[in-house]
Order: structure tokens, then C-alpha cells, then sequence
């Protein structure tokens, strides 16, 4: 599915070397990676196409293959062509270095050619340049056998077509050895394959980039909750007062703020001398050496962290603090709250005891949700400020194509949100005795 | 019931009375509409967010006549044009320009008369003599000051303003072509589960099990027997097209299956939990992280326009309007007029778009005014990443600001463009929730 040879992008193939070596050392990768099998369970496609398609191994091949039976939908003339490529090929490897050397050169070319090319154009164009090469007759007396097969081979193809059978549909079972049936039953025993780009193995590289991205989370969480608690409290207790229409407004507007565009704005103005104010770094979490102090690295850090934690969490503060007072303010209008009032109990107690805690509820389902956000809401930010996070990590994947490290964050994330819904209807549950997922009766 | 009962002996005969029914109607519906507008009214910040909202998409609809590096009307040669309105006829294929104008500058022909657009460059002008960061205010190589950049110019010369209009045509764009996509596939399913709930959907065993068959079928003939077609042809086009085979197969289904019903050959009646099936894909929708799967998705589409990007945004944004739609209707099935259309033997789909639907649909307002906001975003962060290009917008201008923090207009006039109209959609979106509000209304 995904563009791209997964096998070329993994490991350079050897250009060097025999072209036996580098099949084998091209089989060799597409056998660790996985891709030298068919991709799903079954296969539900047109007559036309072999379900043993995926046996040709290399990519390229295979499209190209796959380009002529959609033109011409005769598979064994193209199969046959196929071979006589082959044949060919491996005739001219085996010219003697006695022939013109560039002759041989611009044959080999123009044989190899066709391997990739499948618009009958580009095709006839390669063969009339093999035959002009032809006019040399040394060259000519050792290749027109396999010359003459090859493009008798291209003329069947050409002129049978049987593109009748893209209309009859085929399923073909491909049993438990496929593509999917591995990766999936390896993602879920832990082990994620490895990346397209450096060899490495995913889960090493996942955790690694991990830390930070929790380390960012968690800090940007503990500020959210530890400022926003109190004044949706204050706004709630002290409703319509200037103070609370004013911060309302002004909520409305942080939380409105893209946050790209806030983390632009602070790296251009405090992180460069341009304006005179290059209070902080500009990317990165800062070098430090092994040798450093405890304290210096923490100092270092926070140095490096204070922008991005900032961006991260303002957008949910106003969003937590809207949501902490209209949960107080509704609590505020219970029976029970004008009872602890009318028996004299103390505002505070009021406030804090009474209508504090029920209004939490809200609050608590709302850390359950943002749990599986963490991964979006960081990504901005980790790719703004170079932060080698999870965000950064899968950005980085995209670009490169590095379909495995992509989806392996792909799964995870979806995991986390339904871990995360399940998690806030069990609170939500727990904290709200009223709750009930027992079948109602009618 | 009055009015329903009416409507019924009218479609039979009296076409007098159709106009006083329409009467009634359109009196009953300007009175909920009046309610609404009423209350809208009251809200001075979403009045004002509407108004500023007329002025963007009238910067959006007449973008070419507001920046444009071709002349509104001119006179070169004793002959008159009108460039800008030519320009669409030969984008068109209606119209060519003359010679002498086909490839001429158009700020250095010799005009006996011009009207030049309010800002006189397109976004993609290249100004070669105040390329290289132009402020605003600083110093600036024009004729005269109709050619001043009045917001600022980029590295290589673009004019910032004539981008800014450029960027506000994509933005409507964005929140119109991914919210009417958005919209459609809500309701479609918002009323499936909503209208139809778990134990409504009825539907003969024949019926069901030619439906269950069109799926590959269709699949089939739709996407897998051109092969040809995708591999060759324009991607919108041939799925537009294999869109269209799958649509057209279910309807040859259903009719099939309508004539074997005449006929009593349908089998048994069963019962399918369309409520059950349709929240449990919206969760499954959901839990899917949007931002990840977006940047896959144009990843392996391999295509960065724009357009793609408008038309996932639209596919994966449709969860909320259709939760919108299914909570109305589960209400409106129940009032007392559905009752009254079903008795009177309305078959269900006519009750539903002639009676169900058109009631519910006000309040998707709501969601559909917060879905443009947050298309808008989506979009904007994605020119800002450099995923999409093609042609300017806020998020690209935003994204070039980085390289160069003296260009402070750069940072901050697209950013603030994102933010004001973002945040209109939002207070228009807040605006129309309280004016709905049946709690509000005294």
C-alpha cells in the first residue's frame, strides 16, 4: 500500500558486486522485513492477476507486472515475457569483454530498462535502441537468439490481450503466512519490527523518544490542574463580578490562540536579540556532558522547557478552568447547597466541602480524556521547539516514510484513546454513584 | 396534527389550499427562526463575529479583483481589456490573449489608461526589487505608492498582503468543501441511528442479503476492474467515477430486491440495530487520533495539494454532526407529528427527510460553525508544517517567518488572520447554542 521499495529504503542494496549478490542480499532484506509474503489473509481481485504475484520479489518488478496485466490482463504471455527479460539479461552479463564495451553497455541499459518500464511507448522505444545497438555484428551473432525471443515475447503480450478477465472476480486464501497476520500478532507480543531508516528496533527507538514526550505531559499537566482549579473556583464563588466576566473573555481568547502560531511568536521575539529580549534557547533541550552536576542538568533543562511547557499548557488551562466553573456553578444551584447554607454552615466549608468536591467529577473524567491527547497536543510543539519527542518522532517518520515506526504510533495512539475512554466511563462511574452500564429495565 | 392532516387532503386534491398550507408553514417556521435570530441578536460578539464573517467571504469570493498583479481594466494599443476577468475565460479555455500580452509584464506595458486591483500583486508575484524581507515601514524600491507593499514583503519578494487574501480564499474554502462533506455523511448517518434507533430498521432477509453482496460486487467493479483507469488516470476523477459504479450498484440491488417484495418474496423480516452500529463506528472513528491519520494518509497519497487535505478533513470531522443529529432525532421521533405522518402512512425515509430532518437540523448549526473553526486550524497547521503546497496560505506565510525573526510581520499578521476567524467561528458557534437553548428563551 504504502509508495516506495521498503527493501531499498532499509538497507542500500549493494550497487557493486555481481547481480547475484545483490538478489541474494536483496532477498535477504525483504525476508527480515517481511515483505516477500502475501499482505493479507486473502486476496479478492480480478481474474486477471496471479495470487502468486507477491513472489516476485523486488518492488519494481512487481509494479511494473502489475502496470502490464492492467493493460493487456494476460498474465502468462507477460510471465513468459518476463523470463525472456531475464534470459536476456543474464546473456549479456555473461558477454565475453572482448565486444565493444559500450555497446554492451547501452544494451544492458536499455534490457534493464524494461524492467521497469510498462507504457508501450517507452517499451518500443527501448527495443528500437537494443536494435541499433544490434548493428555491431559481433554483438549481434552472440544476442539475436535471445533478442528475437524477447521481442517475440512483447509482440504475444501486445497483440493477445485478454483484458476480458478484469471483469471475472477471484478469491484466493493465502492462509496465516501473510504480511499482516505477522505484524499483528508481533505488535501484540511486543516485538514492532524495525525502522526503514537506521536499523534500528522500534520499541527501543519509541521509548527513548518517549521520556520526553511524558516528561513535557506531565508537566504541562500539573501546571494546567494547579492554576486552573483555583480560578475556576474564584470565577465560580465570585460569578459576574468584573473580575470573572473579564477573565471569562480573556479565557475564551487564550483558548482560541493556535498554540503553532503562539510558539512562533515567542520563539521570534524572546529567543532572538532582534527585539532585545533573548531570554531563552530556540531549540532543543540544551547539551549537557556526563559530568555534570545533578543540579546543572535540572537547571539546564528547565531552562529549555520553560517555552514549550508554556505553549503546551495554556490552551488547556483556559479549557479546565471553564470547565471547573460551570461545574461549581451548577453544583451552586442543588438543593443541598442552599440547605448547608440555610442550616449556617460556613461559606468556606460550603465551598470547599460541599460544592468543590461534586463539582470535581467533571474534572477527574476530564484527565481520563486528555490522557490520549497528549501524544497530538505535544506534537506542535516537540516539531516547533526540536524536541526529540514522540511528536517530532512521528513527523520526522511521515516524511521519511518509515511506514513501520508510522504505524506502530498509529496503533499505540488509537490504543490510548479507547484505554482513555474506557478509563473516564469507569471514573465517571466510580466518582457518580448515579452512574449505572447495567441494562436499564424497562 | 392539524396542520399534517391538512397537508394530507391537499396532496390529494385542493391546490388552494397548498398555498395556504405553504402559508402556514413558512409563518411557522419564521417563528422559530425569528426566536432564534431574536435571541442571536441579543449577542453582541457573535453579531459583530457574523459581520466580520461577511467581510472574509467577500475578501474570498472577489480575492482576484483585490490582489492581483493584472490590471482591472486597461487600455494598451487603442484596445480595452479587462484582464483580471479575462484571465478566468482563458483558465477556462473560452478565451486566449493576444500576443503581445501572453507573455508581457504586466507592470511594464505601456497603458493609456489603468485600473490596477486595490493591491496591485498576486500572491505569487515575485518582486525582484524588494525581495529579501521588506518592512512595512521601512524602505521600499516602488514607482509610486499604489505599488508600496503595505504588509510587508518575503526572502524572495511575494507580497504579503495579496498572500493574506490569497490565504483567506483557501480558509473559506477549506471550512466550506470539509464541512458540506462532513454535513452530508452526519446526517446520512446521524438519522440512520437516530431515526431508526436499535429496533426500528426492519428490513426483508432478501433485502439484507443482496445489500451484504453489493459490497464486493460493487467493490469490485468500482475499484479493482479498472485497473488501468486508476493507474493512469486523474485520482479525483476515477474515484469519483468508482464512487459512482459502488452507488450504482446498490441501487440495481435494491431494486431487485423492491420487485421480489411486490412480488412477497422477500422472506422474513428482521431487525437491524442501527443505533448499536453506527455509535460503534463513530467510537471507532473517534478513537483514531485525526492529526496522525491526516498526515498519513497525505503521506501515502503521495499528493500535497490542498484539495486533499479540504476532502479528509471533511471525512474524519463527521463524527460530532452526526451524534448532533441522532440525539435530535431520537427526540423528534418521538413528538407528536412523526407519530401523526407514520399513521397517516408515510412511508419511514418520507418521514423522515420531509418531517424528521428538516427539524433536526438547526442545532447542527452549532457543530457545523465549530467544525469550520477547527477545519480552519487543521488546515493552517498543515501549510505550517510544509506538508501541503501549492498555493499560499496563512499557514504558509507563518511558516517562512521562522527563518527570519527581524520579519516580525510575517509572524504575526497570518497568525493573528488564523486567530480572528477561528475565533469568530467559535463565538458564532457559542452565539447560535445559547439562542437555540430552549432553557434560555423566557
Amino acid at each position: 500500500m504504502a509508495p516506495g521499495d521498503p527493501v531499498e529504503q532499509y538497507e542500500d542494496v549493494p550497487i557493486y558486486g555481481s547481480k547475484a549478490q545483490r538478489i541474494r542480499s536483496y532477498k535477504r532484506t525483504a525476508q527480515k522485513l517481511g515483505v516477500d509474503r502475501p499482505l493479507f489473509y486473502f486476496q479478492f481481485s480480478s481474474a486477471a492477476y496471479p495470487d502468486t504475484l507477491y513472489r516476485v520479489t523486488n518492488y519494481y518488478e512487481r509494479e511494473t507486472i502489475k502496470r502490464l496485466i492492467a493493460r493487456y490482463g494476460n498474465w502468462e504471455l507477460i510471465q513468459d515475457y518476463w523470463h525472456k527479460i531475464h534470459e536476456m539479461e543474464g546473456k549479456i552479463e555473461k558477454l565475453p569483454d572482448s565486444l565493444d564495451r559500450n555497446a554492451v553497455i547501452k544494451l544492458r541499459q536499455n534490457t534493464t530498462d524494461l524492467f521497469v518500464f510498462h507504457k508501450p511507448q517507452k517499451i518500443d522505444k527501448a527495443f528500437k535502441n537494443i536494435n541499433a545497438v544490434l548493428d555491431n555484428k559481433a554483438l549481434y551473432s552472440a544476442i539475436y537468439k535471445n533478442q528475437k525471443n524477447l521481442a517475440d515475447a512483447y509482440q504475444k503480450v501486445v497483440s493477445e490481450p485478454s483484458n476480458y478477465k478484469h471483469y471475472l472476480p477471484k478469491f484466493a486464501w493465502h492462509g496465516l503466512d501473510n504480511q499482516y497476520h505477522i505484524w499483528f500478532s508481533n505488535f501484540f507480543t511486543g516485538h514492532f519490527g524495525y525502522s526503514y531508516q537506521d536499523n534500528q528496533k522500534i520499541e527501543t527507538k519509541i521509548w527513548s523518544h518517549l521520556r520526553w514526550t511524558l516528561l513535557l505531559n506531565i508537566l504541562a499537566l500539573l501546571i494546567v490542574f494547579s492554576i486552573s482549579i483555583p480560578i475556576g473556583v474564584y470565577s465560580a464563588v465570585y460569578q459576574d463580578s468584573w473580575l470573572d466576566r473579564w477573565g471569562s473573555l480573556g479565557l475564551f481568547m487564550l483558548y482560541s490562540l493556535p498554540s503553532f502560531w503562539i510558539a512562533t511568536l515567542l520563539i521570534i521575539f524572546f529567543t532572538t536579540p532582534e527585539y532585545g529580549m533573548d531570554w531563552f534557547p530556540t531549540y532543543g533541550l540544551g547539551d549537557v556532558s556526563e559530568n555534570d552536576s545533578f543540579w546543572d542538568i535540572f537547571w539546564m533543562r528547565a531552562y529549555h522547557l520553560v517555552l514549550p511547557v508554556f505553549c503546551m499548557s495554556y490552551a488547556s488551562l483556559a479549557f479546565v478552568s471553564r470547565q471547573m466553573r460551570g461545574g461549581m456553578i451548577e453544583v451552586f444551584q442543588q438543593d443541598y447547597i442552599r440547605t448547608a447554607r440555610a442550616k449556617g454552615l460556613l461559606e468556606k466549608l460550603v465551598i470547599w466541602k460541599h460544592t468543590f468536591r461534586n463539582a470535581l467529577f467533571p474534572i477527574i473524567t476530564l484527565v481520563a480524556s486528555i490522557f490520549p491527547g497528549l501524544l497530538a497536543g505535544s506534537l506542535v510543539i516537540e516539531v516547533i521547539f526540536s524536541i526529540p519527542g514522540m511528536g517530532k518522532l512521528t513527523i520526522d517518520a511521515i516524511y521519511a516514510r518509515d511506514w513501520p515506526v508510522v504505524y506502530t504510533i498509529l496503533m499505540f495512539s488509537a490504543l490510548m484513546t479507547m484505554i482513555g475512554i474506557l478509563i473516564a466511563d469507569l471514573l465517571y462511574a466510580w466518582a457518580d454513584p448515579r452512574v449505572s452500564f447495567a441494562k436499564k429495565e424497562k | 396534527m392539524l396542520g399534517l392532516i391538512q397537508e394530507y387532503h391537499l396532496q390529494k386534491k385542493k391546490s388552494n389550499l397548498l398555498k395556504r398550507k405553504k402559508h402556514i408553514e413558512t409563518v411557522e417556521t419564521n417563528a422559530y427562526w425569528a426566536r432564534v435570530s431574536r435571541e442571536f441578536k441579543k449577542n453582541r460578539l457573535a453579531v459583530w463575529s457574523l459581520r466580520f464573517l461577511y467581510i472574509l467571504l467577500f475578501i474570498a469570493v472577489f480575492a482576484d479583483f483585490l490582489a492581483n498583479e493584472k490590471p482591472i481594466y486597461c487600455k494598451v494599443g487603442g484596445e480595452t481589456y479587462f484582464p483580471v476577468i479575462k484571465a478566468y475565460g482563458v483558465e477556462l479555455g473560452l478565451d486566449e490573449w493576444p500576443k503581445d500580452l501572453a507573455t508581457a509584464n504586466w507592470y511594464e506595458l505601456d497603458y493609456e489608461a489603468v485600473l490596477w486591483a486595490p493591491i496591485p500583486y498576486s500572491a505569487k508575484t515575485i518582486d525582484f526589487k524588494n525581495n529579501h524581507y521588506r518592512s512595512p515601514f521601512g524602505p521600499q524600491r516602488v514607482k509610486s505608492n499604489k505599488f508600496w507593499h503595505w504588509l510587508g514583503t518575503d526572502e524572495l519578494g511575494h507580497d504579503i498582503a495579496a498572500g493574506m487574501i490569497s490565504g483567506t480564499r483557501t480558509a473559506m474554502l477549506v471550512g466550506i468543501i470539509a464541512m458540506t462533506i462532513a454535513t452530508i455523511l452526519g446526517i446520512f448517518f446521524g438519522a440512520l441511528a437516530g431515526f431508526w434507533g436499535d429496533d426500528r430498521f426492519k428490513v426483508s432477509r432478501l433485502r439484507f442479503c443482496l445489500n451484504i453482496l453489493a459490497i464486493p460486487i460493487g467493490f469490485f467493479y468500482g475499484f479493482k476492474a479498472r485497473p488501468l483507469a486508476w493507474y493512469e488516470g486523474n485520482f479525483g476523477s476515477e474515484l469519483f467515477k468508482s464512487l459512482g459504479i459502488l452507488l450504482l450498484t446498490f441501487l440495481l440491488f435494491n431494486g431487485i430486491a423492491f420487485l421480489f417484495e411486490r412480488a412477497k418474496r422477500g422472506g422474513k423480516i428482521i431487525t437491524i440495530p442501527m443505533d448499536l452500529l453506527v455509535m460503534r463506528f463513530i467510537e471507532i472513528m473517534n478513537s483514531i487520533p485525526a492529526l496522525l491519520l491526516l498526515l498519513s494518509i497525505v503521506a501515502i497519497i503521495n499528493d500535497q495539494s490542498i484539495i486533499y487535505v479540504m476532502i479528509i478533513i471533511g471525512f474524519i470531522r463527521w463524527t460530532s454532526i452526526a451524534r448532533f443529529i441522532r440525539s435530535e432525532l431520537l427526540r423528534v421521533r418521538r413528538l407528536e407529528y412523526i407519530e401523526a405522518a407514520e399513521a397517516l402512512g408515510l412511508s419511514k425515509w418520507k418521514t423522515l427527510f420531509r418531517h424528521a430532518i428538516p427539524n433536526a437540523l438547526t442545532p447542527v448549526l452549532i457543530s457545523i460553525s465549530f467544525g469550520i473553526a477547527g477545519a480552519i486550524l487543521l488546515e493552517a497547521f498543515f501549510s505550517f508544517l510544509g506538508i501541503t503546497n501549492g498555493d499560499v496560505t496563512w499557514g504558509s506565510i507563518l511558516k517562512t517567518a521562522r527563518r527570519y525573526p527581524s520579519a516580525w510581520w510575517l509572524a504575526v499578521l497570518p497568525g493573528a488572520a488564523i486567530f480572528m476567524t477561528v475565533t469568530i467561528f467559535n463565538l458564532i458557534g457559542d452565539g447560535l447554542s445559547n439562542a437555540m437553548n430552549p432553557k434560555k428563551v423566557k
